[in-house]
């Protein structure tokens, strides 16, 4: 694993944060190295905005702290905020300017603007810049949003449901260009998706926001590798995970005396006679780790 | 883009993880002998931009093939076919590796209550079907 160091570029510890009393987040512990590519899955209502949000320092927390770059992020200098770009769940834009004018007054803010870049995208994602910003599709918003965020060629990339308005062609046209930055500039980025697809293609890491900690994190190949679905008699199965000590994602007990169990089991486990073993995918295993 | 990167076909939500289709993809090419030794891989990048691909997918890809002796790297960057890629039984037979795929075919055609014999009939519309067999979104 990636050693520790305090500039990584989100390093957050036991942060807790409720709304009228509701937890929300209890005790969240994340670090993300540089260079990761992590996709963050939950449920609705899970916290993933409000986690991206508190780890931004958007939020103040009620415990714990968010780093980023090594600085708290509800105190985030100058610098380190030009090092971070991030596109919300819901459009923050100015929306009687015109996309031409939002980018002028952001530019403003940055010591470093890639303008090429800027100018490229606005062409090939078709975005009037003359026209006021209320006046675009939600999909030109979103897509004005994600340029926004990319145009000062930021470390760490945030985004939240980026994907959301937009159709197959657009997300596709979207993640091309998150593989152009991960590949050109080896760009930190963390995004929240229900589109799990578009995550497999682009994220190495999943991390799983459930119950207001992260439940799972792990890169993607390898639990796809090693988690499987089990069933068989209870006593069979819950013996031979005690004495392996696998590790349990998920338990349900079926009919019949019988249990089924999500966990992961590295190739060339011998399986006792009696369990049936099943190979899950993405959205298995997070159905399965997410049922209440 | 190599004319190679185009033969790749990616499933996702599938439950084998994306390198490995990629590696299962390259050693089913070499063991029919479609791809023969020295046959020059597209370099990461290259293959990660053509599908859409974080690169390091790609990359844990190659380097599992290099690490069972598929392909060799040369000159530092590209990746080829190696010369003993079969002879070393690096590559497992076809019909082993065609097995895995036939197996959840099986499975698949269990749950929906096919019998053997409809099953076959499938097999043999769809292996007649003219439609290219790699496009899978």
């Amino acid at each position: 694993m990636n050693a520790v160091t305090p500039s990584a570029p989100i390093d957050i510890a036991g942060l807790s944060l409720g709304f009228d009393g509701k937890p929300v987040l209890q005790g969240l512990d994340w670090r993300v190295a540089p260079g990761q590519v992590v996709g963050l899955l939950g449920r609705n209502g899970a916290g993933k905005t409000t986690l991206l949000e508190t780890a931004l320092g958007l939020r103040e927390a009620d415990a714990g702290q968010a780093r980023l770059f090594g600085c708290p992020a509800v105190a985030l200098d100058d610098a380190a905020r030009a090092r971070v770009g991030y596109v919300p769940q819901q459009s923050n834009l100015f929306e009687w300017m015109t996309p031409e004018q939002l980018l002028r007054y952001f530019r403003a803010f940055y010591p470093r603007w890639n303008e090429a870049k800027v100018e490229g995208l606005l062409s090939r994602w078709d975005i009037d810049r003359r026209q006021a910003i209320a006046k675009l599709s939600a999909g030109q918003q979103q897509r004005l949003s994600i340029i926004r965020a990319l145009a000062h060629e930021p470390e760490l990339l945030l985004l939240d449901e980026p994907v959301a308005s937009l159709d197959p062609a657009g997300r596709r046209d979207f993640l091309q260009e998150l593989v152009e930055q991960v590949s050109n500039l080896g760009t930190t980025i963390v995004f929240s998706t229900h589109i799990l697809s578009d995550l497999e293609r682009v994220a190495v890491d999943v991390a799983l926001l459930e119950g207001g900690r992260l439940a799972l994190q792990a890169p993607l190949g390898d639990l796809l590798d090693d988690a499987r679905r089990l069933r068989g008699p209870s006593s069979t199965l819950q013996a031979w995970l005690q004495a392996t000590g696998l590790a349990v994602l998920a338990t349900r007990p079926l009919e019949g005396g019988r249990l089924q169990v999500v966990a992961r089991v590295p190739e060339g486990a011998a399986l006792p006679a009696g369990l049936e073993s099943e190979a899950l995918s993405l959205e298995d295993l997070f159905l399965a780790v997410t049922a209440a | 883009m190599t004319e190679l990167a185009a033969l790749f076909s990616i499933a996702a939500g599938s439950p084998e993880p994306i390198f490995r289709q990629i590696m299962g993809q390259v050693m089913r090419r070499v063991a029919s002998g479609q791809w023969p030794p020295g046959t020059e891989m597209p370099s990461v990048r290259e293959l990660a931009v053509a599908l859409t691909l974080n690169p390091m997918t790609v990359s844990k890809a190659f380097s599992q093939l290099e690490a069972e002796g598929v392909l060799v790297r040369r000159r530092g960057l590209t990746m080829v076919v190696a010369d003993t890629a079969v002879e070393r039984g690096a590559t497992p037979d076809a019909a082993a590796l065609l097995r895995p795929s036939l197996a959840r075919v099986v499975a698949e055609a269990r749950q929906l209550g096919l019998t053997q014999t409809q099953t076959l009939a499938l097999f043999k519309e769809a292996w007649q079907a003219p439609a290219n067999p790699d496009d899978r979104s």
